[in-house]
Parts: C-alpha cells; sequence; structure tokens
C-alpha cells in the first residue's frame, strides 16, 4: 500500500527541550490515524512541522511523493494538506461564510492566472473586472461553502454573514474544520476538533468525522477523547515526551502497558479544558 | 587616525544620551509589549520640571533630579492609570495609538505652559573636562553614563532579586498566567510605567542641561531615537538597549565622518531598517520561538460596521458634488479640497492599514514620492499634467511596494516602526538627492493643473476633479474589497499564520495592497504638487502620517467610506478649532484618546 | 441667492475670526482713536506647532506697530490685523489663502512663516488678487512667484556678502561653513561660497545640518580637520547656540562669525559662557543710535517690559510699511500692489528708510552692524581683528 504521508526521524528542539524526537509515522490512503499522549508530548508541535508553520531540525517528511521537511505552509497547503489548530484560529472579523471560502483558496484558478512576472497584476485586474469565468469559479465556491456548511446540520447554515469573532466556540472549531474541507484535501489534520464541546456535540463532531472518512478522505486526528479515538481510528500512535512510546491497532494500544504507565504518571489528559500546551 | 579616536568618542558620547531613552522604553517594552510614543514628551516634561526647579526654586542638582524623579514616576503612573488601563482586552494597536494621544497632549500642554521657545537650563556640575583623542569631554558627559548604566544595574538588580521584580518579569513572560497566579498585574504595570518614567524624565533634565537648551518640540526625536536605539538592542531588551545606543550613536557618527551631516539620521534609519529585516530580534533578543497562541482579531478591535445603503451613499456623493453649485465659498472648496486629498492618503492607508493588517507610520513617504514624481516630470521635462499625475501613481507604486518589500515579513508593531523609519529615508534622500530633487530649496514653478490645455485652478474645478478621483478610487477599492483579494488581505490581517495554512501567499498579497494603495496615495501626493507649486521635503512629514493614521482609525479599519469621512472630520477639525487656535492639538489628542477609549473599532466599524 | 447665503456665512466667519483677535489682544486699541470701519489685514502664520514661538513674536510686533498707526489711523480708518493659524503648515496655509482671497474684507496679507506654507499659497494670492507680503520669506523665488508677491525680508543676497565681507575684514582666509539645511540656509550658503570667494576668503569646508540636530560633535571634527582659521555659521540662534557650546569640546579654539539671524538675546542665554567672542552682524541693534531703533526699543520695553529681538522687528516694519501704502494709496488691493511700487522711504527699523526695488520686489539696502558678544552682552565691534591662528 502506497503511503500518503511518510514521516521518518522528525525532530525538533526547543532551546534545551527536544519537543519531538527521532519521530516516524506512515499515513496510508484513506486511512485515518490518531495521536495521542498527555499534554506536553509533542502532538501539536508535530502538526506544525508537518504542516510547514515550523522547521524541524532533523527528518524528513514525504506527502504525495514529495518532500515537504521545512517548505513553507502556503506551498504545503497548495499539495493538498489542511489543518485545523487545537485553539481555533478562524478570522475574527469575516463571516462564516468567508471563512470557508479562504479554506478554498488554493483552488482559485480562474481569478490567479498562471502569468508570468504580472500574474499578481493580472489577479488584480480580474479581481476588479470580474469575467464570467471568474464570476462562475466564485458561484460555484459558494454553492460548495453551503454544502460544507450543511454537513453542520442547522449550526452554521443561518449564521453564513455573522462574524466569525461572534460564535461560540463550538462554532468556531466547525467553522475551521468546514474551511479546512473547502481545500478539497488529500490530508486532513485534526487539533482537537472537540475541544471545548459538551457530549451532544462531540457526538455530532464524532460522526461527521466518521462520515468523512468513510467518503475516503485521509485523516490525522489528534484527539484527547479517547472513545471517540477508539472508536474511529484505523490505526493510533503514542507520544510522550516527544518520542512514539506505542503504535498499533486501537485495542491493542489501549492495552500497551508503556501507554498506561504514560497516562498514569501523568496527572489527567486534559478533558476538561484546552490547557495551553507550551511550545517548549 | 586622531579623529578616528575622536568619532569613537562622539559616538559614544551621543550613544550615552541615547540609552538613557531606550532604557526606559525597553522597560516598557519588555512588560507591556508597547511601543511607548509618550516617553518623548515625558522627558520633555522632566526637562521642563527641572528647569522651573532651579529657576523658581534655585535647587541644587541631587535634589532637582529627585524633584524629577517623583514627578515623572507620578506622571507615568498617571499616564498608565487613566491612558492605558481602561484599554486592557482591546485591540493590540489600541494602547500603541493611545501613547501617541497622550503624547499630543502632554507635549501641547508643555508647549502652554512654558511656551515654544527654547529655555537655557543652566547646570551647577564643576566646569572640568578630561581630554581625550583631540576632544574631550566633562562631567555631564560622566554623569550621563552614569546613570544609564546605573539605572540599568539597579533595573538588573530589581528585576532579579526582588518580589516584585519577579512578578515583572513574569507579567512580562506570560500576562495571563502571572494573572492566573495571583500576580497583580496593574500593579506591576503601574511601577514598570513609574520606573521607566521617572528615567525618562531624568534623562530630560541631564540632556537638557548637556545641551543648556530645552523646547517642547525635543520630545519627538528623542522617542525616534530610543526607538531606533532599542531595535537594534532587541526589543524590550534592557541591557540590549544601551548597547544599541552606544552602536546607533557610533554609526551616526561614523557616518557624519564618511559623508558628511546631513547623512547621519540617513544612517540611523537605514540601520534601523537593516536591523529589522536581518535581525528583527536585535543583538540581544535571541531566535524567536514560534507564535503560541492565535492571534485572531487581537490586532483589529472587533465590530458590526454600520452599512449605510446604497442610495444614501450615492445621494451623499451626488451632493458633495453639487456643493460648488450652491456653495461656493472658496475657502470651504479649499478645506473640502483638502478632505479629498487626504481621502485618498486615508483610502490607501486603510486598505493596507486595516483591510490588510500591515500598520504604516509612513505613509507621507507615498504622497512625497507622487508629488516629486509629478512635479519633476513637468518642471524637467515638461510633461502634461494628466500624464504625470496618473505616471506619478504608478511611480509610487512600484517604488512605495519596493520599499516596504522587505519588511512584510515583520509583524504587529514592528511593521509600525518599519514603515517609520521607511518614510524617514524617503524625505532624507529628497533633501540629500540634490541632483535630482534640489535638495533642501525644494521644486519651484510647479505648473498648475491641466487638462489637453485647460488649466485647473478654480477652487470648484479642484475641488469637482479630486472629489471624482476619490469616487473612482472608492468604487474601486470597495469593489476589490467584494472580491477574493479583499477576502484574503482581511484572511492575513486577522490571522497570518492560518492564512498561510490555508495556501495563502503573503508577500504576494500585502504587495498588492501596496501597489494599489501607493497608486491613490501618489495621486493625491501629485495633485498636491501642482495645486501648491511649490513643494519642499518637508511638505509631507512624519505629522501628515500620523494625521493619515488618525483619520483611518477615526473611520474605522479597513471602511471605505470610514475612511473619507474620516479625512473629512479631521481635515475639517482644525478649520472648526481655529476659535481655540492654541488648544487645537491639545483637543485633537484628547478626541483620539476618547476614540480609542470608547469607540477603538471607529465612527463606521472595522470592515 | 447662493452668493447671497455665501456672504452671510463668509460675513460670520470674518465675525469669529475678529472676535478672536480682538480676545487675544490684536486689535483692542484700535478703535479707541480712529473712527469708522476697520481696515483689515489677513495674517497667515504658527500660532501652534513647531515653529508657534515665532508667530508669538510677530503677535507683539504687530500689536506696537498698530498702537502707533491708529493714532490716526489709515485714510482715518483704524487697522486691524486677523491672524489665522497656519502652524506654518503648506495644507493649512492655502486653505486660509482661500478664505482670504474670497473676503472682501481683507486688503493684504501678511505671511506664511516658512517658505514652505509661503510659496504653496502663492498661486492662490496671485490668481485673487491679493499682496501676498511674506515679510520673512528669503527664498530667492518667493517673490517670483508673481507680481503680488512682496517681501521687505531681508534678502540673502544683501546678508550673505556682508557676512562673508565681514570673516575678510576679521581677517580670516580659510573658513568651515555650518548652515541649517534648509532652503533658507542652502541658499544663503551658496551666496556666502560666491561672495567669500570673491573677497580671496576660501571656504575649505561645507556642512549641512538638519533644524532638530542637537549633536554637533562630530561634525565638528569634520571641521577641525579641515583646518580653518574661523568658523561661519548659518543658523538660527538655538542651533547656533547649541553649535557654539560645542565647540569647545572637540578642541575647536578658532573664532566663530554667525550670521545676522542668530542676533537674539536668547542666543546668549542658550549659548552661556561659550557664546563670549562670536562675532555676527545684525539688521536689528537695539544699541543702534538710529532714531527710529531707538524709538521702537523704547516702546518695545514700555509695553512688553523685554528686549525685542529681530522677528519682533521686522514684524513690526511690515505692518508700519503696509499701513504706510494704504494710508498713501488706498485700501483696495490692486492699489495696495501698485503702492508698494511706488512708496519710497518708509521709516524702518532694518533699512533706515525702505522702498521696493520693483524688479524684484524686494527691499534692498537693510542696514547692519558688525558685533561681537562680550561678558554676555552684544557689542558693537571695536575693529579689533583676533589673531587668526
Amino acid at each position: 500500500m502506497s503511503m500518503l504521508l511518510e514521516i521518518k526521524g522528525l525532530t525538533r528542539r526547543f532551546g534545551g527541550v527536544t519537543a519531538v524526537k527521532d519521530f516516524d509515522l506512515a499515513v496510508a490512503e484513506g486511512e485515518l490515524v490518531s495521536l495521542i499522549g498527555p499534554n506536553g508530548a509533542g502532538k501539536t508541535t508535530s502538526f506544525n512541522l508537518i504542516s510547514g508553520l515550523d522547521r524541524p531540525d532533523a527528518g524528513t517528511i514525504v506527502f504525495g511523493g514529495q518532500s515537504i521537511g521545512g517548505m513553507a505552509p502556503e506551498a504545503i497547503a497548495a499539495l493538498g494538506l489542511a489543518r485545523t489548530f487545537q485553539h481555533g484560529r478562524v478570522f475574527g472579523n469575516l463571516s462564516v461564510e468567508d471563512n470557508v471560502l479562504v479554506g478554498a483558496h488554493t483552488r482559485l484558478s480562474a481569478v490567479r492566472p498562471r502569468w508570468p512576472v504580472i500574474g499578481p497584476l493580472g489577479e488584480l485586474a480580474l479581481a476588479l473586472l470580474r469575467p464570467r469565468a471568474v464570476k462562475q469559479e466564485e458561484q460555484a465556491l459558494r454553492a460548495e461553502t453551503r454544502d460544507i456548511l450543511a454537513l453542520f446540520g442547522d449550526r452554521l447554515i443561518p449564521r453564513l454573514d455573522h462574524p466569525a469573532y461572534s460564535l461560540s466556540y463550538a462554532n468556531r472549531r466547525r467553522v475551521e474544520i468546514a474551511r479546512a474541507l473547502a481545500l478539497k484535501p488529500r490530508i486532513l489534520l485534526l487539533d482537537e476538533p472537540t475541544a471545548g464541546m459538551n457530549p451532544t456535540e462531540t457526538g455530532e463532531m464524532q460522526a461527521l468525522i466518521a462520515a468523512l472518512k468513510s467518503s475516503g478522505l485521509t485523516i490525522l486526528l489528534i484527539e484527547h477523547k479517547l472513545d471517540m479515538v477508539m472508536a474511529l481510528s484505523d490505526r493510533v500512535c503514542v507520544l510522550d515526551n516527544g518520542a512514539k512510546i506505542a503504535e498499533g491497532a486501537p485495542q491493542d494500544v489501549r492495552r500497551d502497558p508503556a501507554v498506561i504507565e504514560a497516562y498514569l504518571g501523568h496527572s489527567g489528559i486534559g478533558q476538561a479544558r484546552p490547557q495551553p500546551e507550551p511550545v517548549a | 587616525m586622531s579623529s578616528f579616536i575622536d568619532y569613537t568618542v562622539n559616538g559614544l558620547v551621543i550613544g550615552n544620551i541615547y540609552a538613557l531613552l531606550a532604557v526606559g522604553l525597553a522597560l516598557i517594552f519588555g512588560v507591556s509589549n508597547l511601543i511607548n510614543f509618550a516617553h518623548g514628551s515625558v522627558y520633555t516634561i522632566g526637562a521642563y520640571i527641572g528647569w522651573a526647579a532651579i529657576t523658581f526654586l534655585h535647587t541644587p542638582l541631587p535634589v532637582t533630579m529627585a524633584i524629577v524623579f517623583v514627578a515623572c514616576a507620578l506622571v507615568g503612573m498617571a499616564i498608565e492609570r487613566i491612558g492605558l488601563r481602561p484599554l486592557q482586552g482591546s485591540a493590540r494597536i489600541a494602547p500603541l495609538l493611545a501613547t501617541i494621544g497622550i503624547s499630543f497632549v502632554l507635549d501641547q500642554v508643555v508647549q502652554l505652559v512654558f511656551s515654544a521657545s527654547p529655555r537655557a537650563l543652566p547646570n551647577d556640575l564643576p566646569d572640568w573636562r578630561i581630554d581625550i583623542g583631540g576632544g574631550s569631554i566633562g562631567a555631564l558627559d560622566l554623569l550621563i553614563a552614569g546613570v544609564g548604566v546605573g539605572a540599568a544595574a539597579l533595573l538588573f538588580v530589581f528585576l532579579r532579586f526582588t518580589k516584585l521584580g519577579f512578578a515583572v518579569r513574569a507579567t512580562a513572560q506570560d500576562r495571563e498566567a502571572a494573572l492566573q497566579m495571583g500576580v497583580n498585574v496593574n500593579a506591576v504595570n503601574s511601577t514598570v510605567f513609574a520606573i521607566a518614567s521617572a528615567l525618562g524624565g531624568i534623562s530630560g533634565l541631564l540632556v537638557g542641561m548637556y545641551y543648556n537648551h530645552i523646547d517642547p518640540a525635543m520630545s519627538f526625536q528623542a522617542t525616534l531615537k530610543g526607538i531606533v536605539a532599542q531595535v537594534i538592542g532587541g526589543v524590550g531588551n534592557v541591557p540590549g538597549a544601551i548597547v544599541g545606543s552606544l552602536l546607533l550613536g557610533l554609526i551616526e557618527s561614523y557616518g557624519i565622518a564618511l559623508l558628511g551631516t546631513t547623512y547621519r539620521n540617513l544612517f540611523a534609519f537605514v540601520l534601523l531598517i537593516l536591523f529589522l529585516i536581518w535581525m528583527p530580534n536585535g543583538l540581544f533578543g535571541g531566535r524567536s520561538a514560534p507564535q503560541s497562541e492565535p492571534l485572531t482579531g487581537a490586532f483589529i478591535a472587533p465590530s458590526k460596521p454600520l452599512r449605510l445603503p446604497r442610495w444614501a451613499l450615492w445621494a451623499m456623493t451626488g451632493a458633495a458634488f453639487a456643493l460648488p453649485l450652491v456653495f461656493g465659498a472658496p475657502y470651504l472648496l479649499q478645506t473640502l479640497t483638502n478632505a479629498w486629498l487626504a481621502a485618498m492618503l486615508a483610502l490607501s492607508l486603510t486598505l493596507m492599514a486595516g483591510t490588510a493588517g500591515q500598520i504604516s507610520f509612513g505613509h507621507a513617504g507615498l504622497l512625497a514620492i507622487g508629488a516629486y514624481a509629478s512635479a519633476l516630470l513637468t518642471v524637467d521635462l515638461n510633461a502634461p499634467t494628466w500624464l504625470t499625475i496618473p505616471a506619478a501613481g504608478l511611480i509610487t507604486s512600484a517604488l512605495g511596494t519596493l520599499l516596504i518589500f522587505p519588511a512584510f515579513r515583520l509583524r504587529g508593531h514592528t511593521i509600525a516602526i518599519a514603515t517609520l523609519a521607511i518614510g524617514e529615508v524617503v524625505s532624507l534622500v529628497i533633501l540629500n538627492w540634490e541632483s535630482l530633487t534640489r535638495g533642501a530649496m525644494g521644486v519651484t514653478g510647479i505648473p498648475p493643473l491641466s487638462i489637453f490645455g485647460h488649466e485647473i485652478y478654480a477652487p470648484r474645478e479642484v475641488y469637482w476633479l479630486c472629489l471624482a478621483i476619490v469616487v473612482a478610487l472608492a468604487l474601486v477599492q470597495t469593489r476589490l474589497l467584494t472580491s477574493h483579494f479583499g477576502r484574503t488581505l482581511r484572511a492575513i490581517r486577522d490571522d497570518d499564520v492560518a492564512a498561510r495554512s490555508y495556501g495563502i501567499r503573503l508577500d504576494r498579497y500585502k504587495a498588492l495592497a501596496f501597489a494599489f494603495g501607493g497608486f491613490g496615495a501618489g495621486v493625491s501626493g501629485a495633485i498636491t504638487a501642482h495645486l501648491y507649486s511649490y513643494i519642499n521635503h518637508q511638505t509631507f512629514d512624519s505629522q501628515v502620517s500620523l494625521l493619515a493614521l488618525t483619520m483611518v482609525i477615526l473611520g474605522g479599519m479597513g471602511n471605505v467610506v470610514g475612511a473619507i469621512l474620516g479625512a473629512i472630520v479631521l481635515a475639517g477639525l482644525p478649520e472648526l478649532f481655529r476659535l481655540t487656535a492654541e488648544y487645537r492639538i491639545l483637543i485633537y489628542g484628547i478626541v483620539l484618546l476618547l476614540l480609542i477609549r470608547f469607540r477603538p473599532q471607529g465612527l463606521m466599524g472595522t470592515l | 441667492m447662493p452668493a447671497n447665503s455665501n456672504r452671510r456665512l463668509t460675513n460670520w466667519l470674518n465675525r469669529l475670526a475678529i472676535v478672536i483677535a480682538l480676545g487675544s489682544g490684536g486689535a483692542a486699541a484700535a478703535f479707541a482713536q480712529a473712527a469708522g470701519e476697520p481696515v483689515t489685514i489677513g495674517v497667515s502664520g504658527p500660532l501652534t506647532g513647531q515653529n508657534a514661538q515665532y508667530g508669538a513674536q510677530w503677535k507683539k510686533g504687530f500689536d506696537l506697530a498698530l498702537d502707533e498707526v491708529n493714532v490716526k489711523g489709515v485714510q482715518g480708518r483704524p487697522l486691524q490685523y486677523v491672524f489665522e493659524d497656519s502652524q506654518a503648515d503648506p495644507r493649512q496655509s492655502v486653505a486660509i489663502a482661500q478664505k482670504f482671497v474670497s473676503d472682501p474684507k481683507i486688503v493684504v496679507e501678511v505671511g506664511d512663516f516658512s517658505s514652505t506654507a509661503s510659496m504653496a499659497a502663492s498661486s492662490i494670492y496671485q490668481r485673487g488678487g491679493l499682496v501676498q507680503f511674506g515679510f520673512t520669506n528669503s527664498h530667492p523665488n518667493f517673490t517670483k512667484g508673481g507680481d503680488y508677491m512682496w517681501s521687505n525680508s531681508v534678502s540673502q543676497a544683501d546678508e550673505q556678502p556682508r557676512l562673508a565681507k565681514y570673516a575678510a575684514d576679521l581677517g580670516f582666509k580659510h573658513v568651515a561653513v555650518l548652515y541649517l539645511n534648509t532652503d533658507w540656509g542652502r541658499s544663503s550658503q551658496t551666496i556666502f561660497t560666491e561672495s567669500a570667494k570673491s573677497l580671496g576668503v576660501d571656504v575649505v569646508a561645507s556642512e549641512g545640518y538638519q533644524p532638530d540636530e542637537k549633536d554637533f560633535r562630530s561634525t565638528l571634527v569634520r571641521v577641525r580637520d579641515a583646518k580653518p582659521d574661523a568658523i561661519i555659521l548659518i543658523s538660527y540662534y538655538a542651533d547656533g547656540a547649541l553649535i557654539t557650546r560645542q565647540t569647545r569640546s572637540v578642541g575647536l579654539t578658532q573664532p566663530i562669525v554667525a550670521s545676522g539671524s542668530v542676533y537674539s538675546p536668547k542666543f546668549i542665554e542658550l549659548a552661556g559662557e561659550a557664546g563670549n567672542g562670536v562675532f555676527t552682524e545684525s539688521n536689528f541693534f537695539p544699541n543702534d543710535t538710529r532714531p527710529e531703533v531707538q524709538s521702537f526699543v523704547t516702546k518695545f520695553k514700555a509695553r512688553y517690559n523685554e528686549e525685542p529681538d529681530d522677528f519682533n522687528a521686522v514684524a513690526y516694519d511690515a505692518i508700519i510699511l503696509l499701513a504706510a501704502v494704504i494710508d498713501k494709496y488706498g485700501v483696495d488691493r490692486t492699489a495696495i500692489r501698485d503702492g508698494l511700487a511706488q512708496i519710497k522711504d518708509v521709516p524702518s527699523v532694518i533699512y533706515g528708510k525702505a522702498s521696493f526695488d520693483t524688479q524684484t520686489r524686494r527691499v534692498a539696502g537693510a542696514r547692519a552692524v558688525y558685533l561681537v558678544v562680550k561678558n554676555g552682552q552684544f557689542v558693537l565691534w571695536d575693529g579689533k581683528k583676533p589673531n587668526a591662528s
């Protein structure tokens, strides 16, 4: 089976602390892999390294056959990698619809001509003049945006033109996921999608992720709610202190003594509220 | 060779003076993450309090210093308590602008109380000097160095070894965490402002004595040099501020040695820009960790923009066009023409600062480029104005974007400083490039506007022309904002990390915003040049940049209608406030402060 | 109808402005003696901002002149002025220009302070046919703006050759020039250098500095390395004092010869001890025995209880001169322009007797005295040459 994402020997140090240490991971097309581990285990740092927001000190990251380690995040996004953020990073003053449309940025083609040198100026001119192709593209994306938002039932559709800052915490997480889906990703990186959600909302989110998975989307998930992880994952990878301590099928990992030790050794795994995970 | 020693000594002497200022700025930045533009005003106040003590009470130096120290500490605490504390939790830009407003108010109060003319500030130190190289240094040089280094050392001890100092450091590192751990953050901020301002006041006193000269206008230059010095040393780093100051002094001194006196500030600001680009954390800043927390909406006040119905906007536009037919007083039309010219600038700035989130303090530089481009094309090449004005727009667009491009990687406050420096550099290049720009003499005999042989100088014709350009620019800008381009820029503004993660190339879109905005600003500058028929490097000074920024904030960041409204109000205010001539700037500063406090999203709201 | 409401607004604005002028002590004395509708001069100048002190100095000169003029008035009517604050900012001076031009009450305009602000407004005054009397605008191109631009400011073409002559008279052969890098300083420097050359004085170094500069040590090292036998300052009093104080700290002992613009009691105050021995010349010197100077100084001291300086004197002169023109040729705007060309020998503090050159629209032949600072006082130069090193 060909691997969509292949990480080898990934390492990132901050000062004296090694946040991620010699981390290997492979995700196959269509697979859902969960990253779990106590706070500060290096999960979010790994996401930052994969999505290009941070540069690895060592190791390789290959996505769809292309080495992306150290590439700029915008270039990685253009290859079809979308992510959400641990604490939610919606565009506060943009409407829900615009937030999702930004997600489709890499897919704009009519309005972003690949002309050499004057391409950017062409883009400006096309944005201003809006020939038919541009209008159609925008309309198609707007229609698609509604389809994506419809995945969340009545949560977001009535708030289409509300600014994101006015949304509830849970709704912001939903907007983030909708924005990620608008990129039509080949792989989706979800960082704690249910943080701050009540059980009903968590259930809805779980169903949505399951649906995305069954539609064939490859997903890398960071999640603290273990029931959900167990239910959704094809494989689970456990990080502790920046290193991988276990990997395998959910039920195997659950019984792994090293994992139990890691979780018991730390006080709690942060169910209640999202603690800011220190970078270092 | 002996002169080399002299230049070095001289560099250290002036660096010494910058250090006094930079230390206070660094302390405040370190804790409050704020560039305190009011620091120079406290410095001025310190000098004047010292003057009053010496003149009326005949205090000896140590007593004078004690009085200044206590008085300025109180001023600092008042600034923090009244001006800044109420702004906690508002947009990050708010406290920065508040310090600008505070500095307007304080400088103006000093001027009203003591008058604008410079005063002598004598000192009673012994008049002995030590010869070094070909020159000498005196007792005040040593005292200033002593106070600078001593203050830094005391601060070090205070921060390291006292409980309050520990709280200050904790707050500097993570305000939220400190708050949760029971640190009284307000008390910490108050202490920091007291210490920094006391130091600022002492600097003003000593520097005033050093030059035997104090005047109310000394504040802006002082703030500027202090900021440059601390960026070089590492923003918020106290020892770095001292080293940065000495380095700045040395570079200026060697610059003078190499090219002459008029190049001094050019060296200073180019050095600043180089540091911002290659070493944005300064000499002592170390490597920065990635942003750990989202900045969502943090820079711009979230708000519900006020949307006027389209018919109302068209009705107002129609009324504006019809106005000269009904009400043709040239003075009114000229004032409104000034408003339209300011509106072109504000539209440009609201796109860059409001929509794209790239706060610019050097926008007047774009006006200057446009003005000189059109003036020189008409005067030197006899090109017709209907051609040179759009050409000036394009030149400004290209040159402005090129100049700012290296600064695109900077964020938040740093880009504000970089643009301030770029604005100064533009003005200094104009001053020094005599063969092209005629230097200090300025360009005279710039022909009036004309279209196909018809000269436009009647107030109402100029009014209509400028209004038409504003309306055209506003329409184009509004249309761009409703396209994917506007959406993309606003996404960059709200959260550039998330924007990049969704494939947005920041450089490309920031450059496009500057290119489009540069055009409008260039056209505004060009028309101004033809209206005035005379321009020089001071026609578009840093005051204009600050005014433009205030217009944009007043109107609501990114808001097209708001920018125009802001321009009308602020171009009109000085005319209205003529009634209270001497209090104008004071009133203006207070209006700015009230606005930031009670309506940070501006009149029309952030878009 | 529109024209009517226009006029009403203008009138209203005028009344306000006059109220302000009165409130600030402007023309309060005007109504006491002469009767009838007052004749109004529009003043555009800085009352706030960086140059506010100059506006304040103007006012003192203006008010003193008005006291004198309004004993008889002009054409039997009181003379008054309306002072509009421009902050010496071109954006505001052009608006003020439109206001004055369209206000039929204003018969002549005075100001603005800086060339930047004045010349930006010139085309409006020229087209509007209102004389712009830029009495501090020494920019060589100011009066070239049109036949409504007049100035009795001492022209640099007048002053700088005299400064060069003074340097030559003092026996200097190699001088270093420090000049304020503004239009005024730059044009002065050019003229000075030419005149010096023709007098056999070598300019060995020339350094321009920015108006907000305070530290001159390194500049002075450059000057020292050029080995001049004297230092020429083309400065205002504040920066001139700063430079003078700092010469000693870099080991310069050469004498300083400064342009007349440093002449102010403030120069002595700011330069302190270091000011002693500085040579300068001045168009205005309170101890000058000329009667017009003595009468001005006495009256000034009586009214303000302080020594007048150059800016007070030129402001005073400007009003006296315009009053003479209006009195003789009438209150019509064009008549005033024509009158300026014809009037002869108006008593003047600066010129003794002022008459315009109709080609340049400037006054030539400013009086000047050679001065030197001794014991913290400006005194007339006794003709002794310093020991040139």
